[in-house]
């Protein structure tokens, strides 16, 4: 599915930074990502306690490796099996509670994990399907999945690691300083070098993460675009355009990485190397010499420094190498946050049963709506009413805002101004269940779980009994085709129904709503992507579910339509027209004209022009 | 993931590392490969200086403790410092690799050899893989595996070379502990060996339930305006919640198996160097030993025994390294699609399939069978037949996505093996039914169709495609980028973009995939108008689902499972009955539905 342009849209609504572009982020401040830990919290602290005992072990392990030393040193022929043993468990102690920590950390990371993803899948049910449709289920799966699955190398990663980065620098400085201040300094002075220099490093690393994020993007974008559209690519142009564009992303990216290499490389470069072991260990071992040489220091002492110098570069390194990835962490948690702040479809209060025996069905009543406030409005105006069992049809070019009344009415969005109602009864004043208990949905592309044919019916009422499920099923008629698979019923409809064809997934979904069985039905172009083989069969189903019903359909195929109750002609967000199909066709307005396009485009056929031409070409 | 799990376990250590080196030189290229070898050889022999000089200690503290006089405590406190700065100065010079950018440029190259490699490879193989496997593949396994080599290659070498070379500096100083401590190495590897196996395992039941809590997930999320409308969203959706649970219980069985060989290195490393400590302070109760030496021992085990302990870590990240390198070596071997010699060029236009036969790499069944058809220079052909049966197989064919296993297609009497890939695709154009627009202006989206074109040639196009009207209206004109607004396009204004491009590329021959599958009346005319110009003399292939636009063809042929069931005019196999008469009449009752009850 290489050329489908659709995907191309979904991955790139699905990329993240797509949705969150750096002009954002640069606004905003990252959140800090322990306040996701919350859930956890407990554990992880537990864990860091741990962590940082185990660093304090590990401290105890140096300072009695020093003392058995200086025994052995005063008195080579007494054992200091006391201070050894102590080393011995501290060691194993050390070890444990490091492990300890270790698997403290991820079991919490793991928990948060699925106390997050439950959480967000619950607020998904709670918010707006607008929300959920303009954010794009593929983006808010990849957050529950994804950003949530990113969160584990700060949670069981780094969490144990902040413990040590704190402990032990502080506790080993008080150590050093302990065991002899002049080597203290050195140790310190070293550090401080180090970071002085790592510091520079830094100074311009927030504006060159950016860059490097934003050229990563582009290959990122370049390589999806080269490789969807590769099929296009070969049949029109060899590849050279996209390739130009790849490569140009490519060259971009090589520019940023050398710009980054040639500003930090060498503080970087020279602030690892001062911070490395290596350094601290050889001036204090110089400055060591000088002191025991001047008989000003025992060389059991200059050994338990010798012994624990590194130790403060060493617990803050891991961290200076984690910062990337605990920054990466910081736009997740900022994208889990922000699905898990998205608001949530209340229901306000008020009436909600209707005082009125003879109000409508339903009720557009001088409906206003735009998508983003400041843009430009949707909808202007709207009213209408439709009677109970009646049905009214929406038309209209394409972006004339059919389709968005018909996602109004389950509350996709709420209106702008105006209002709906539903059976006298303002929707806004209905909770999700509510509504569902009223209205049911056809869309335009039917929806099926990778489960069996009947669960996927019977999702429509979980309660419902074999013989209802196939009662729907037969009027939807489907029951033929599904009689004809090898498990029946029970036949495995596979990830989205692609074991079955379009028209067969949505007579599924037809029987769906039959087994709903609910008042008010609407129909988002539900014949739009039948094969042509289905078509009768699907337009038997859909007409087995309108009957009885009040029925709001958006068409496209203006003779599905002619029999409406009321024609409602959409025009720039505006109702333009409104009447039966015979009535309209007489006004000789917009519905008049787009009834004359619809049966110009139902008698055409491919290159009836070229005869013409092709008898001209003869006759030379 | 899976691929590093699949790799036969390796005999020893170090071929492991003769493998990684020998992708990465292949990965870098040979202009790069001796500065990578170099930098490899400058960072092995910095760990080993580092090692030595660590043992150099040993001496140092020993002299400064027992011996008066300075100078030979001073002698070795210079030979540590020689030893350290050569060291500090060869890693530098090796990681000059990376920081010179060498590795960058390296990468850069290796990319734009796949995407040229991209270009190239049978469609098939490219449609097997997803768009998001590929750019893990481009962008993530260049980067991770490739720009990082050097680093994690480092931390390794002073994980391993560096001890070893301290316990060999010992070696020379006091041989008994010295080959204690060199015990302690050959203790790790095949305990590691041993229990590598769970580390590949662990892994790879991981991944499997990431990959399907990620399905669960998008399900769900793409579910929900169903699973809503039935009451079965959030604390309710109970399958959900049971793959969360599931995915919790995996990953905590699988950090339990993933830490073991962790664990069991950890704790050898560990009790190992307790016991050289131990036998070193019974060597100073014997009197063998100074204890100073001893204390110089303690420092050094200290320096060696971390790094020593969580090796496996590093090699663990080696062995993802080579899996997504192997990757990366496979898609580079990939074979075009052989290229028959004589190179021929047809001189008409007539298409023949002769007993075409063909199926899919994974299919059991073929998907054409004996296939023989003869399209006319300037003859309007339909393909029609349910979903499934071999019709885009046909057209791809043509184009040569790939090639039929038996039998042969045919331009002017050329095998299609004959004739070089780019001319075959200056021969036909396509329009797809799904249309993809390049992230670049609308000028540049038709423009593609002939990149020499004219600003006036582009513009005449698009006119005869229908396109001048919406193209006024978008915000920046012809200059409007598509990648922002494509999604507002409607379908049947993303389809005369196509069609547009290709009347700009005029190809004799022209495939048309359903093309007005998907569209809203409005659009459906102005497409309809668009396709007309673009059909006029050419040969023309059109794949239909709604019988009514093709019944003015040249000759329809009805497909059904893969084979030629019928073919004829319109009239004539309405005459003939069958299988085309019963899908026109299906079709013709659909029509009829008036919309009410």
């Amino acid at each position: 599915m290489v050329t489908d342009s659709s995907t191309a849209s979904a991955t790139q609504g699905a990329d993240p930074s797509v949705k969150y572009p750096d002009k954002n982020t640069k606004r905003r401040k990252h959140p800090s990502p322990w306040r996701i830990l919350k859930p956890v919290q407990a554990r992880v602290r537990f864990a860091m306690a741990i962590s940082a005992s185990s660093a304090l072990f590990g401290l105890a392990v140096m300072v009695q490796l020093m003392m058995v030393v200086q025994r052995l040193l005063q008195d080579p022929d007494v054992v200091p099996w006391g201070w050894f043993c102590g080393a011995a468990v501290c060691t194993v102690a050390a070890y444990a509670a490091r492990l300890g920590a270790f698997n403290q950390a991820h079991y919490a990371a793991f928990r948060l994990e699925r106390l997050l993803r439950m959480g967000l899948a619950d607020r998904l049910s709670k918010v707006s399907l607008g929300y959920v449709e303009t954010q794009g289920a593929g983006a808010l799966a990849k957050v529950i999945h994804d950003d949530v699955k990113a969160l584990h190398v700060f949670v069981a990663d780094s969490t144990p690691l902040y413990a040590r980065a704190y402990v032990t620098p502080l506790v080993t400085l008080v150590l050093l300083l302990v065991l002899d201040w002049r080597l203290a300094l050195v140790a310190l002075v070293v550090l401080g070098i180090g970071y002085g220099i790592l510091s520079r490093a830094q100074s311009r690393r927030r504006d060159m993460v950016r860059s490097y994020n934003a050229a990563r993007e582009k290959v990122s974008a370049a390589v999806v675009e080269y490789v969807q559209a590769m099929p296009v690519v070969r049949n029109f142009d060899s590849g050279k355009m996209s390739f130009a564009r790849y490569q140009e992303a490519l060259d971009g990216y090589l520019k940023v990485m050398l710009d980054w290499y040639r500003a930090a490389g060498f503080p970087a470069r020279f602030s690892w190397l001062v911070l490395s072991p290596m350094p601290t260990l050889t001036l204090v071992l110089g400055a060591g010499l000088l002191l025991t040489s001047m008989g000003d220091l025992s060389v059991s002492r200059w050994l338990g420094v010798l012994l624990i110098c590194t130790g403060m570069a060493e617990a803050m390194m891991p961290m200076m190498m984690l910062r990337h990835m605990i920054e990466k962490v910081a736009l997740s948690v900022a994208r889990i946050e922000e699905v898990m702040n998205a608001p949530e479809l209340a229901a306000r209060s008020g009436a909600v049963e209707s005082t009125d025996p003879n109000a409508p069905a339903l009720r557009f009543e001088d409906v206003s709506f735009s998508y983003n406030n400041d843009h430009d409005q949707a909808l202007r105006n709207i009213s209408f009413s439709v009677a109970p069992g009646s049905v009214t049809a929406l038309v209209g070019p394409s972006g004339a805002g059919k389709t968005t009344v018909a996602r109004l009415i389950p509350r996709f969005w709420d209106v702008t101004s105006g209002k709906i109602e539903l059976g006298g009864v303002d929707i806004r004043n209905m909770d999700a269940d509510r509504l569902m208990e009223k209205v049911a949905f056809v869309f335009q592309e039917s929806f099926l779980f990778a489960d069996t044919i009947a669960e996927n019916i019977r999702i429509g009422r979980p309660e419902a009994s074999d013989e209802e499920v196939i009662a729907a099923a037969r009027s939807a008629q489907a029951h033929g085709f599904i009689n004809e698979l090898p498990q029946g019923y029970d036949t495995p409809v596979g990830e989205r129904g692609v074991f079955l064809s379009g028209g067969q997934r949505q007579r599924i979904a037809i029987a769906r709503a039959l087994l709903q069985s609910r008042p008010i039905l609407v129909l988002d172009e539900a014949t739009a992507f039948a094969d042509p083989e289905n078509e009768a069969e699907l337009i038997v189903a859909l007409s087995e579910l309108m009957r009885g019903r009040t029925v709001i359909m958006v068409a496209h195929r203006l003779a599905t339509i002619r029999d409406a109750d009321q024609i409602l002609v959409f025009n720039r967000g505006q109702i333009a027209e409104r009447g039966k199909h015979d009535d309209l066709v007489g006004q000789g307005g917009l519905y008049a004209r787009l009834w004359r396009n619809y049966e110009m485009a139902q008698n055409w056929s491919l290159g009836s022009g070229r005869r013409d031409a092709q008898s001209l070409t003869e006759a030379e | 993931m899976e691929q590093t799990t699949s790799l036969p376990p390796r005999k020893a250590q170090a071929s492991s590392f003769l493998t990684t080196f020998r992708q990465l030189a292949h990965s870098v290229g040979p202009e790069a490969a001796s500065g990578l070898r170099w930098s490899l050889a400058g960072l092995i022999a910095a760990s080993a200086l580092q090692g030595f000089g660590l043992a150099a200690i040993a001496p140092l503290l020993t002299a400064a403790a027992t011996d008066p006089d300075l100078s030979r405590a001073l002698m070795w406190f210079g030979v540590m410092v020689v030893l350290m700065a050569v060291a500090s100065a060869l890693r530098w010079i090796a990681q000059g690799f990376d920081f010179d950018g060498r590795m960058v440029r390296a990468t850069w190259r290796l990319r734009g050899q796949l995407g040229v490699k991209l270009r190239e490879i049978p469609l098939e193989r490219l449609q097997d893989k997803r768009a998001g496997e590929l750019n893990s593949m481009v962008l993530g396994n260049v980067d991770e595996n490739l720009l990082y080599a050097l680093t994690v290659l480092n931390l390794v070498f002073t994980a391993i070379v560096t001890p070893l070379c301290a316990a060999l500096g010992i070696l020379l100083f006091d041989w008994r502990l010295g080959l204690l401590l060199l015990l302690i190495f050959p203790a790790i590897i095949p305990l590691y060996h041993w229990r590598r196996p769970a580390l590949g395992r662990g892994k790879r039941i991981l991944s499997q339930a990431h990959q399907s809590a990620s399905a669960d997930v998008l399900e769900y999320t793409q579910g929900l305006p169903v699973l809503r409308a039935a009451g079965r969203a959030g604390e309710k959706a109970a399958r959900l919640t049971q793959t969360f649970e599931k995915l919790e219980a995996i990953q905590v069985f699988g950090h339990r198996k993933g830490a073991k060989p962790n664990i069991i290195v950890a704790s050898i490393v560990e009790v190992g160097l307790l016991i050289v400590l131990a036998f070193g302070i019974w060597l100073v109760m014997a009197g063998s030993l100074h204890a100073a030496t001893l204390g110089a021992l303690f420092v050094i085990v200290v320096r060696i025994s971390e790094p020593l302990s969580t090796f496996i870590l590093y090699t663990a990240m080696l062995e993802v390294m080579e899996a997504a390198l192997e990757r990366i070596g496979s898609l580079m071997a990939t074979k075009p699609l052989p290229q028959a010699t004589p190179e021929q060029m047809p001189t008409n236009h007539v298409i023949k399939f002769e007993n075409v036969g063909f199926s899919y790499a994974q299919a059991d069944r073929q998907t054409i069978t004996a296939f023989n058809a003869t399209l006319t220079e300037r003859s309007l052909t339909a393909l029609v037949g349910p979903s499934g049966c071999g019709k885009t197989t046909l057209t791809r064919l043509l184009l040569r996505h790939f090639d039929p296993q038996q039998g042969a297609i045919t331009i002017g009497g050329v095998d299609l093996r004959n004739i070089p890939a780019d001319r075959i695709n200056s021969l036909i154009s396509v329009v797809f039914q799904d249309v993809y627009l390049f992230n670049d202006t609308v000028m540049a989206n038709i423009r593609m169709g002939r990149p020499e074109a004219t600003d006036a040639e582009v513009i005449a196009a698009a006119e005869a495609a229908q396109c001048l009207d919406f193209i006024g209206r978008l915000p920046q004109g012809w200059q409007t980028p598509l990648g922002e607004i494509g999604g507002r396009l409607s379908g049947g204004e993303r389809q005369r973009i196509s069609i547009a491009r290709a009347l700009l590329k005029d190809a004799p021959i022209i495939v048309l995939d359903e093309p007005t599958a998907a569209l809203d009346t409005e659009s459906e005319l102005a497409v309809q108008r668009a396709l007309d110009a673009l059909v006029a003399s050419k040969t023309v292939i059109v794949i239909a689902h709604r019988l009514s636009t093709i019944v003015g063809a040249d000759q329809i042929l009805v497909i059904e499972e893969g084979a030629l069931a019928q073919s004829g005019r319109h009239a004539e196999l309405l005459e003939e009955g069958g299988r085309y008469a019963r899908m026109w009449a299906a079709q013709g009752a659909a029509k009829q539905w008036l919309g009410g009850r």
